[in-house]
């Protein structure tokens, strides 16, 4: 019996610390973190893993799981899931979609963070500016997007055209390259996104950069912007006639084909890398030409951000701590070459950053690269000009209003004149609901 | 229990269910039309009727009703005329019918998605199929853009949905046409009427029910197509194939106007309840005059 009660003894003290380690297991649990990005395609998706599996085994306490959507159905799916309660805790964005979820107050802001970031890494600034309003900062930096003109070498120099540096040399060129069976130029004029912001690379070339104007009234319809897209319409004549239902994939492929001689587009390098002759000395990349009045070449650029979106404290430092790991140029350079040749740096040390320029492909084209990245400094973005940013620019962006505006040139037949002064009316509408 | 409560019994689970499915949104969709409600998840005020009289007073709303008649008409007529055609060359006896009544229906099982990149690609003007074979065949002298212009847009549309449509239709059809007794066909023969009399007068008047069935289910069906459309034009070019369904969810979720666009499915539900309240009311006269 003694004996007996010494094993139920043991039993029971044994069982009783096992309760004790599991609760305070319990108590140690990791913070799990979801994450929604819009990096769909797979090798991009497999790169984040790589680097979530890596981050999620160096912090013990800390998970972070990776949700991919798409760009086309995150602007309705994150204010419904915001408002089911079911949102995720870091979010990537752009700066229009900042402003929508900003609205329903499902952002954090992220001042100290930033703060202690730039001090750190130094963000340039026009990849920053886009996320500072409101006396706060919505988001922090993830990469930056710039739109470039893509041709080829042997191509120009065939056609016997130098590289365009201002409108009529672009169009001059456009005309020259355009013969049988080839397009000079590849331009969209589909209502999207890829639209928008080929159309705003030509207006920030004519001085039409800003589209609000101090005091949050529309600024769209002036004689730079009229310049811009008469300009365009008349470049978008020598694209395929099906450019109307373009977006960046059948852009990428008439360039990738040899179809277009020149196309504007963020990167080409891995489809011309993967899909075309992959000749880097062959491939071109400049600075989008100007308006023969102006002096220098802008562009439009994205910088990508991730936004905080949880308000549970303890959730909100984890995320910190993977921000502040993922931005460390050791690992910063293997986030931008998930799509190398595409995304640029936001930092100053992340743009010296031996993981950036080691990869493979960023070294075959190195040159592009660094064209591609000075590009960026001068890029801008619709609605985010000013230094005032402005809510309406949310739902102008969503209603693609700057390609609306193009379609009534190219589909209707009305002058550049008439169909910015309906932009013009469409915005205004727009902003005052 | 009278055979009326346990007839009621038994479909109580089905009418429950339908309720908190169909009967809820609706109700919420209701409600929301009387607010101002922006982004999903904001909170919104009540303001009567004022989407109503905006949505009404505007032009948006009629434009796009007009394109949604165009569109049903469109696809009723193209997929009606391929149907009729396909279900009667499969009511024919001939090797390999079964297969090919299988294989019909191919079109009609393959998602919406690859459909349209299928089309998407087929359509293309710098590496797609159909441009080389009509600049081949000297239909077009160089290639066009077949969603570039408002008219070849919808067109367009039009004939790729009712290609991926018209094999479903085909069948209900061909289902109909065998009810049809082969012996009316056979004194018609033995009378002498010919093949076009015997269309004429036996297959085209008794295939009347389900053409009436189809009409309904097939124009409540393409009124409600979003899919297809905003796959491959997304409403343009310049909001020519923008159809009511398009326009519902460009107001909500691209215009951030959760209100107006709960009023405008409100006022499309009103429309499509009537028509089936009125379609249903004629199938059941024919019914009874038969």
């Amino acid at each position: 019996m003694g004996d007996y009660m010494m094993k139920l003894t043991k039993f029971l003290t044994l069982a009783g610390f096992a309760a004790t380690l599991m609760t305070g297991t319990a108590y140690a649990a990791p913070v799990d973190l979801t994450l929604w990005h819009m990096e769909q395609p797979p090798h991009r998706v497999q790169r984040m893993k790589e680097l979530l599996d890596e981050f999620n085994a160096a912090h013990p306490d800390i998970q972070v799981k990776q949700e991919p959507q798409s760009w086309g159905e995150v602007y309705a799916k994150a204010p419904a899931a915001f408002a089911a309660g079911n949102g995720p805790d870091l979010l990537f964005t752009i700066p229009d979609f900042t402003t929508v979820l900003k609205g329903i107050d499902a952002v954090v802001p992220v001042d100290d963070l930033v703060k202690d970031l730039d001090a750190k890494h130094g963000f340039i600034p026009a990849t920053l500016a886009p996320y500072q309003y409101d006396d706060h900062v919505w988001a922090v930096p993830a990469y930056n997007m710039a739109i470039s003109l893509w041709y080829r070498n042997s191509v120009l120099k065939a056609a016997g055209v130098e590289v365009p540096k201002t409108w009529s040399e672009w169009q001059a060129a456009a005309e020259k390259l355009s013969t049988d069976g080839k397009y000079g130029i590849g331009l969209p004029a589909n209502k999207q996104l890829y639209t928008d912001q080929t159309v705003y690379s030509v207006m920030v070339n004519s001085g039409a950069a800003d589209i609000y104007k101090d005091d949050g009234s529309i600024d769209f319809d002036k004689p730079a912007t009229v310049n811009a897209y008469d300009f365009y319409s008349k470049l978008a004549k020598l694209s395929p006639a099906d450019n109307g239902s373009w977006t960046w994939g059948e852009a990428e492929a008439c360039f990738a084909s040899n179809t277009c001689g020149m196309i504007l587009q963020f990167g080409v390098i891995n489809t011309y890398d993967t899909q075309a002759e992959g000749d880097a000395a062959d491939l071109g990349v400049a600075p989008v030409p100007h308006a023969d009045d102006q002096s220098e070449s802008a562009t439009i650029s994205y910088s990508n951000a991730i936004m905080l979106t949880t308000k549970d404290e303890a959730k909100q430092a984890a995320a910190k701590v993977f921000l502040a790991w993922l931005l460390e140029p050791a690992n910063y350079g293997r986030f931008l070459t998930m799509e190398p040749g595409l995304f640029l740096p936001v930092t100053d040390d992340g743009a010296k950053a031996d993981s950036f320029w080691n990869d493979k492909t960023v070294t075959k084209y190195k040159s592009q690269v660094e064209t591609m990245v000075a590009n960026s400094h001068a890029g801008k973005l619709f609605g985010f000009t000013t230094g005032k940013v402005f809510p309406s620019i949310g739902a102008i962006s969503a209603q693609n209003v700057i390609a609306e505006t193009l379609q009534h040139i190219v589909v209707d037949g009305q002058t550049a004149a008439d169909a910015v002064k309906g932009g013009q009316a469409r915005m205004s509408e727009i902003a005052k609901k | 229990m009278k055979n009326t409560t346990l007839a009621f019994l038994f479909v109580s689970p089905a009418l429950l269910f339908l309720l908190a499915v169909l009967g809820w949104p609706l109700v919420q969709a209701v409600i929301l039309s009387f607010q101002d409600v922006g982004v999903i998840g904001s909170q919104g005020h009540y303001v009567g009727l004022a989407n109503y009289a905006a949505i009404l007073g505007g032009a948006g709303f009629w434009r796009a009703l007009g394109r949604s008649v165009v569109w049903v008409l469109g696809n009723a007529v193209v997929q009606t005329a391929l149907a009729l055609a396909t279900a009667l060359i499969l009511n024919q006896k001939f090797p390999g019918v079964r297969i090919a009544r299988t294989w019909v229906i191919l079109s009609w099982i393959v998602p919406t998605v690859v459909v349209v990149i299928i089309w998407r690609w087929l359509l293309s003007s710098s590496g797609g199929m159909i441009n080389p074979l009509l600049i081949q065949a000297g239909v077009i002298e160089r290639p066009v853009g077949f969603f570039a212009t408002r008219e070849s847009a919808m067109t367009t549309l039009i004939l790729i949905n009712s290609w991926r449509w018209f094999p479903f239709t085909a069948l209900m059809m061909l289902a109909g046409l065998t009810r049809i007794p082969s012996d009316l066909y056979e004194a018609a023969r033995i009378d002498g009427a010919g093949t076009f009399q015997r269309f004429k007068r036996i297959t085209w008047p008794l295939l009347q029910p389900t053409l009436l069935v189809l009409g309904v289910v097939g124009t409540l069906l393409s009124f409600n197509v979003f899919d297809v459309i905003w796959l491959l034009t997304a409403g343009g070019p310049a909001g020519a194939t923008q159809t009511l369904p398009v326009l519902i969810y460009e107001t909500a979720f691209k215009g951030y106007r959760l209100s107006e666009a709960a009023t405008v499915s409100v006022l499309t539900s009103i429309l499509l309840m009537g028509f089936a309240f009125l379609a249903t009311r004629a199938m059941t006269a024919q019914e009874a005059a038969r």
